[in-house]
């Protein structure tokens, strides 16, 4: 077996004493404790009073629906795969109309969940987005494994904002073109 | 075929193929590839994709042309990787792709789909059609087992040719002109031949899908195990893929001297039925006329003990679906009870030229082989209702479409199952039950209409307290004074050439891939029923048909 040895530093005697670590920290804690003024909350009355929050962070992952309320998830399963811990599970159906699939069971396990935002990256239909959502409470286990309802329901709580809904209107255009050449349409109005 | 050899340089490269050899098939005997959808190794050239485009020299200068129809010639120079071929078969792909729907996220096919696959390799990023794209037929019923989507097709004619050559039934056919071309069902009806999801295998896209796996899964969660297929004699080679502990898909798996590319549709759905069975997971024992559940010690004991007050009265039902190692060891036991009176049940099974063989168990020519029928002067089944023997050992095995048998057995003294599910016969006569596991839980090795030896693997794991049917029999022998009980599948096997010298120095492992013939004469195949004779007549035909197609 090869190592490698590390040679650690000698310690300085300001170091050792550990005295000066300390009394930095408490002058942090000091310079906090005085601070006045509006702009300088050093508490938030949570939970009435939230984060306001970056547009970059990455909440709990959830599912959206396109202008006309379709499912824009095609259960490719896509994210399912590519899920690092393995959160979700995804069970395809069959479903009328001009896309032919859909999930049956869209489970995402959020003590699974580590928020890496693999899924929202990796989906091909725009069908899933990292909210803002970082309250996740439960009881059991089972509670917090987020079925599709719950993920669809927070999916309205993305709004219109974010580019959820300036996804192309996919479908439609396909169902257009479908029509224009004499195809039937069989998709539901 | 002429033996003559011809040389030739691929990619620089010096090799020798027979005359007649096809560039497509040196490139691929040279262990490389060329991009190909509408060849295929078991079906005429049609040479109409246009994908597998090489560069070649015959001394006069490069063309570009396609490999597949391309006869070997002396002194010719083939390169596949050249930058014209290169950019030949991005073109090919940019125009397959026109009016492709892109369905990828929905479509079955997708992880396994060649125009994907060549896309990602060497197709262009973009496309630089404007127009809107044609619109075809989806999701159309061809019959009950095949669903067909004419977006995605890419008229290779594939589906098409096996139609015609292997499953003898001309039953589809390209419609229509130009962009407007897709493939139909002959007559507007439905698709009728025996063979028809082979034509889902061998589609290249996704066009032609299995409506019984049809968005059950990914294929890329499958887990894929090389297996048999257990529906008749043939032992068809299959890969088995499972996921959530079901079975959801089975589709054949090359075996050149046993079904080439192919499988009949109803041997690969056969494992619906075995799901859909009422599955036993516990032994159980009969008390006070009532079936109930016991622990495996208990069973086992009260097994041994019905046997051995059997003795030469016993008569015994072995199941020619059982493996070769479980029929040994069921033959152990019977030597061991000292009885005569054994027999399988034959099954029957559609017969055909390609290659059903009409023979339903998988394993009768390893039953025939370990001795399972009757001795000089025993009863078989046949005779079982007169026999007036008191008890039975149904091993795998049950009665329950024969009435008469059934009272006969109703009226003994002691009756042994083993099985995987709850039958009829155990309900009404069982003393003792042993749960079994189905085909896809064990390990073994069957021996088809041919003499071959054939490994089947285990793809799921059996429910409650079910033990493969080889460590069930291997401590009931053990328990009736037979040595230690076996570990392993494998373990019989080897241990069987003390007794049969023939399969000496066998084990699963050296049985490979693609399983084993033993050498003529040694054949456990003992000349018993004329569907042995038949079904060799069937295979040399289906290889006919085969050579035929590969080198026209
Ligand atoms: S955010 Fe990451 S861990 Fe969470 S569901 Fe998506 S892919 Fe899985
Ligand atoms: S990747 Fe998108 S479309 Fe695919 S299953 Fe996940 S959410 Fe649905
Ligand atoms: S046939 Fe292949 S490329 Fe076309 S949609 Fe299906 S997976 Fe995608
Ligand atoms: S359906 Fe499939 S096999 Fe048949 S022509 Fe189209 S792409 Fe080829």
């Amino acid at each position: 077996m090869s190592y490698v040895k590390v040679s650690r530093r000698e310690l300085t005697l300001a170091e050792k004493l550990y005295l000066p670590s300390i009394l930095a920290g408490l002058k942090n804690t000091m310079s906090h404790l005085l601070r006045r003024g509006d702009n300088e909350i050093t508490t938030m009355q949570y939970p009435e009073e939230k984060w306001d929050l970056p547009s970059y962070y990455r909440g709990v992952p959830v599912l959206v629906k396109d202008e006309d309320e379709r499912e824009k998830c095609v259960a490719c399963s896509l994210c399912e795969f590519v899920c690092p811990p393995r959160a979700i599970s995804i069970i395809p159906k069959q479903i009328e109309g001009v896309v032919e699939k859909a999930p049956e069971v869209f489970d995402i396990d959020m003590l699974r969940c580590i928020f890496c935002g693999y899924c929202e990256e990796v989906c091909p239909e725009q069908a899933i987005f990292m909210s803002k959502e970082y309250e996740i409470c439960g009881q059991t286990r089972e509670e917090l494994v987020y079925p599709m309802d719950k993920l669809y329901e927070l999916g309205k709580t993305l709004g219109t904002d974010g580019g959820v809904k300036d996804a192309p209107k996919k479908w439609e255009t396909l169902a257009r073109e479908q029509g224009q050449q004499g195809l039937a349409s069989d998709q539901d109005a | 075929m002429a033996d003559e050899l011809v040389k030739l340089t691929i990619d620089g490269r010096e090799v020798e193929v027979p005359r007649g050899t096809k560039v497509i098939e040196a490139v691929r005997d040279m262990g490389s590839d060329v991009p190909h959808y509408c060849w295929h190794p078991g079906l005429t050239v049609a040479g109409n994709c246009r994908i597998c485009m090489v560069e070649v020299d015959m001394g006069r200068g490069r063309q570009t042309v396609i490999s597949c129809n391309l006869d070997c010639s002396p002194g010719m120079q083939v390169f596949t990787q050249s930058d014209p071929a290169k950019q030949a078969r991005q073109d090919v792909m940019e125009l397959l792709l026109i009016n492709h729907p892109l369905d990828c996220p929905i479509c079955d096919q997708a992880g396994e789909c060649k125009l994907q696959e060549y896309s990602f390799e060497f197709g262009a990023d973009g496309s630089r059609f404007e127009f809107p794209k044609v619109h075809k037929p989806k999701h159309v019923d061809f019959s009950e087992h095949v669903k067909f989507d004419a977006e995605r097709c890419i008229l290779c004619t594939r589906c098409v040719r096996f139609c015609d050559e292997i499953a003898g039934e001309d039953e589809l056919s390209i419609v229509n002109r130009g962009d407007r071309n897709e493939i139909a069902v002959a007559r507007g009806g439905e698709m009728t031949n025996a063979y028809q999801l082979n034509t889902v295998d061998i589609c290249p896209v996704g066009a032609l899908t299995s409506t019984d796996f049809r968005f059950k899964s990914r294929v890329w969660f499958l887990k894929q195990t090389r297996s048999v297929c257990g529906s008749c004699s043939r032992g068809c080679n299959t890969t088995v893929g499972t996921r959530w502990n079901k079975v959801l898909r089975m589709v054949p798996a090359e075996n050149d001297d046993v079904n080439q590319w192919w499988m009949c549709d109803a041997g690969r759905l056969a494992f619906k039925h075995t799901a859909a069975d009422e599955r036993l997971g516990a032994p159980m024992v009969r008390k006070d006329g009532k079936l109930v559940e016991a622990s495996w010690d208990e069973a086992l004991s009260a097994a041994v003990e019905g046997l051995e007050a059997a003795g030469d009265g016993l008569f015994a039902l072995v199941s020619a679906r059982l493996t070769n190692e479980e029929l040994f060891l069921a033959r152990g036991i019977l030597d061991k009870v000292g009885t005569q009176h054994v027999d399988f049940k034959p099954r029957t099974w559609p017969k055909d030229d390609l290659l059903r063989t009409g023979d339903g168990n998988p394993n009768a020519a390893g039953a025939r082989f370990f001795g399972i029928a009757p001795g000089d002067g025993a009863h078989g089944l046949e005779a079982l209702a007169e026999s007036g023997l008191k008890a039975a050992f149904l091993c795998g095995e049950d009665l329950d479409e024969r009435p008469d048998d059934l009272a006969a057995l109703e009226a003994m003294d002691f009756v042994l199952c083993t099985g995987f599910h709850e039958t009829e016969t155990m309900r009404r006569c069982a003393s003792v039950v042993l749960p079994g596991v189905t085909e896809f839980e064990k390990d073994g090795s069957f021996t088809n209409i041919d003499g071959r030896m054939q490994r089947i693997q285990p793809s799921l794991s059996a429910p409650g307290s079910a033990r493969p049917d080889w460590k069930l029999l291997g401590q009931l022998l053990a328990r009736l004074g037979g040595g230690e009980a076996p570990r392993s599948a494998d373990q019989v096997l080897k241990s069987m050439g003390a007794t049969h010298p023939e399969l000496e120095g066998l084990s699963l492992g050296r049985l490979g891939p693609l399983g084993k013939s033993l050498p003529q004469g040694e054949s456990p195949v003992t000349e018993g029923e004329n569907t042995v004779t038949a079904g060799e007549n069937t295979v040399t035909e289906g290889e006919n048909t085969v050579t035929e197609g590969a080198s026209a």
